[in-house]
């Protein structure tokens, strides 16, 4: 493919070689560093005139550092007389804080899911799946479960909190009938894992048999770690979208589904003028 | 007889419009909107400057929570109502420099967004003031900073001794450059025994004019130092020569343009006398200090007796305390626009200015609508 080039930030070289790998292509010749006093340094070690270019950076680990670095590596791209910048950012950093809506930016944002290759995974691993119930850990995680269920053709079931009155913990209900079925918690992203761990304690009492937990960014701040060992989980399923390498090693019960080939696919059709609306039911080969 | 009116007085008193401090006294609707002070800082060691300029203000700091989440995402909770008012937010910039950064960008987004009038940034140390030139296809960080800046609701930065004077030109809002240097240069007039025998040194060329004015306040002498060991940071500045340094097989064949010769690195030498002088060398960053300590080797061969280092911004990264402690400088006074704490506990030899002052009365001008020149009247063309 001409006119095109692929840069990596530091956040996740991993993913960007795989994205890399998967179009191709080479990733591009950048230098990233600190100087003494912390100060980001980026160069772009290769021409990037007219080029459409792409860089990839997810917002984990230092989101702050990892932020500026994409910040000054999208400037560096502009005034190197670029054709059109891209970024690519699989867990958008502060997206609690704001709602990450396509109306808060001036600029074309692909919301692209995870939701197809989640599908995938679930029945080329679990085995009965045919027979099993999606669960959503709160009440805003409806709309995902159920189109979810919808398309594995199963029941679903929700977790919501209920609070008695003020200064008191929540009781979380669990809305749905999960008895000897195998219970698949799905939420879009898992930082300290309190409330999934908590939900898979009330699926267990509440009969489910196996439980699983499917998450399309793996934070796992601070105590996840140890909460999801001591947890009844059968396995917690994340996507790549975060490096997890590190965390794999400390917890054998995560695994991972890569989804390096929606984002190279996303890059591609939209480098050619594509539809990218394909990747939105579809998981490319 | 004719009856005196005051119908003549009426003339002079306007009833039409409402009456502004006519009678000594300003009403109550008219009077100046409050003005609250926060810092965006989350430790403790860089809350101390705004507590310093808060005391002397006599007004409470902002009631504001400041932290990392576990995800390390930066949280900013205002929890007092800001509307209608000129909100100052000071912001030390530490080691985690994009943190800080990204700190202040929250409040001052949060701030517009809760209806302030004002949003002033007091930020001392300006960060990325060295990447303020394109130098080969990097970025102008400084550019981006500022943009960022204005985008996220300040309107208006004080800072002091920025890098280059030029950054003010990145900004589309006001920016006041403070100078710290008559702070320091009372230093010298009260600290330095016998500063008469002294004789101020500019460690290269390009910080000459600064070395100069402050020769100039103090009336003493200057001397330069030039030559440099290895390829500095300066000489980066466009990486992409015109004509270029050496010949690409990638040009065109038959286009013979003439060769730019490359500088010759001189080994480092001394003009000016400082033989059985204290040698005083002044610069507004002091962060990796390595030249700082070759120079000071130089100046003791050359017959210095005593050398002191003055800096408005003491950074002061990585090894520098071990290496000032090793070496020939006797003292390194900067001031207290960047916490360094820490370096100060491995290296005795560090001196810290208070420059809350300055900043402090720049706050309180501005609130007022004062004339700032009075803060600028001891500062030379060059400074």
């Amino acid at each position: 493919m001409p006119n095109i080039k692929i840069f990596s930030g530091s956040s996740h070289p991993d993913l960007s070689q795989k994205i890399a790998d998967r179009l191709g292509l080479e990733l591009g010749k950048v230098v990233t560093k600190k100087f003494s006093n912390q100060e980001t340094c980026v160069e772009i070690g290769e021409s990037v005139r007219g080029e459409d270019v792409y860089i990839v950076q997810s917002g984990c680990g230092e989101i702050n550092d990892n932020l500026m670095e994409l910040l000054i590596m999208i400037n560096a791209c502009k005034i190197a007389s670029a054709s059109r910048v891209t970024a690519v950012i699989p867990c958008f950093p502060y997206a609690r804080q704001d709602k990450k809506d396509k109306g808060f930016f001036d600029i074309p944002v692909d919301n692209l899911y995870a939701e197809p290759a989640v599908l995938k995974w679930i029945k080329e691993n679990i085995p009965e799946w045919k027979n099993c119930i999606i669960v959503s850990p709160d009440a805003g995680g409806a709309k995902r479960v159920t189109s979810i269920a919808d398309r594995l053709n199963v029941d679903f079931a929700l977790i919501h909190k209920e609070r008695k009155k003020a200064n008191e913990v929540d009781r979380m209900v669990l809305v749905g009938d999960v008895t000897d079925r195998v219970a698949i918690l799905v939420d879009d992203m898992a930082d300290t894992c309190g409330t999934i761990c908590h939900a898979a304690d009330k699926l267990i009492s509440a009969g489910a048999t196996k439980v699983y937990a499917i998450l399309t960014h793996g934070i796992f701040s601070g105590p996840a770690i140890s909460r999801i060992n001591n947890a009844c989980f059968e396995a917690v399923v994340v996507t790549n979208t975060i490096p997890q390498e590190e965390k794999m090693k400390h917890c054998p019960k995560i695994q991972v589904i890569d989804i390096s080939m929606i984002l190279a696919e996303a890059i591609r059709r939209t480098h050619n003028g594509e539809s990218v609306s394909y990747l939105f039911s579809h998981v490319p080969l | 007889m004719p009856i005196r009116r005051f119908g003549g007085h009426r003339s002079l008193v306007s009833h039409s419009q409402t009456p502004k401090l006519s009678y000594g006294y300003t009403k109550m609707n008219i009077s100046r909107s409050g003005y609250r002070v926060f810092s965006a800082n989350s430790t403790t060691a860089c809350t101390e400057l705004a507590k310093k300029i808060t005391e002397r203000l006599g007004v409470e700091l902002g009631k504001s929570v400041v932290y990392q989440e576990s995800n390390s995402e930066t949280r900013v909770d205002v929890k007092e109502s800001v509307r209608g008012q000129d909100i100052f937010i000071i912001q030390t910039i530490p080691r985690d420099v994009n943190t800080a950064i990204m700190e202040l960008l929250v409040m001052a987004y949060a701030l517009k967004t809760s209806c302030a009038n004002n949003i002033i940034g007091v930020i001392p140390y300006f960060p990325y003031s060295k990447q303020c030139k394109m130098r080969k296809r990097g970025s102008i960080v400084c550019k981006l900073l500022a943009s960022m800046l204005a985008k996220a609701g300040l309107t208006h930065i004080i800072t002091m001794d920025l890098h280059q004077k030029e950054i003010q030109g990145f900004f589309s809002f006001p920016v006041d450059n403070l100078r710290a240097s008559p702070f320091l240069i009372q230093y010298i007039q009260e600290e330095i025994p016998d500063y008469r025998n002294a004789i101020i040194v500019a460690k290269s060329p390009s910080a000459a004019k600064r070395a100069q004015s402050y020769a100039e306040r103090l009336r003493l002498g200057l001397a330069v130092m030039h030559g440099e060991a290895h390829h500095s940071e300066s000489d980066m500045a466009d990486g992409r020569h015109s004509p270029p340094l050496s010949r690409t097989t990638t040009g065109h064949t038959g286009l013979e343009l003439p060769l730019m010769m490359a500088k010759e690195k001189p080994p480092i030498t001394v003009v000016g006398d400082v033989g059985g002088r204290i040698a005083i060398i002044v610069d507004d960053i002091i962060d990796d200090v390595e030249d700082f300590v070759a120079a000071a080797e130089i100046l003791k061969e050359r017959g210095a007796y005593k050398i002191y280092i003055m800096a408005t911004h003491g950074l002061l990264s990585a090894e520098a305390p071990r290496l000032i402690e090793e070496s020939a400088i006797d003292e390194v006074v900067v001031t207290n626009t960047v916490p360094h704490e820490v370096q100060k506990l491995q290296c005795p030899k560090i001196k810290t200015v208070d420059v809350s002052m300055i900043l402090a009365e720049a706050i309180r001008r501005i609130h007022n609508g004062e004339s700032m020149a009075y803060l600028f009247r001891n500062i030379a063309v060059d400074d």
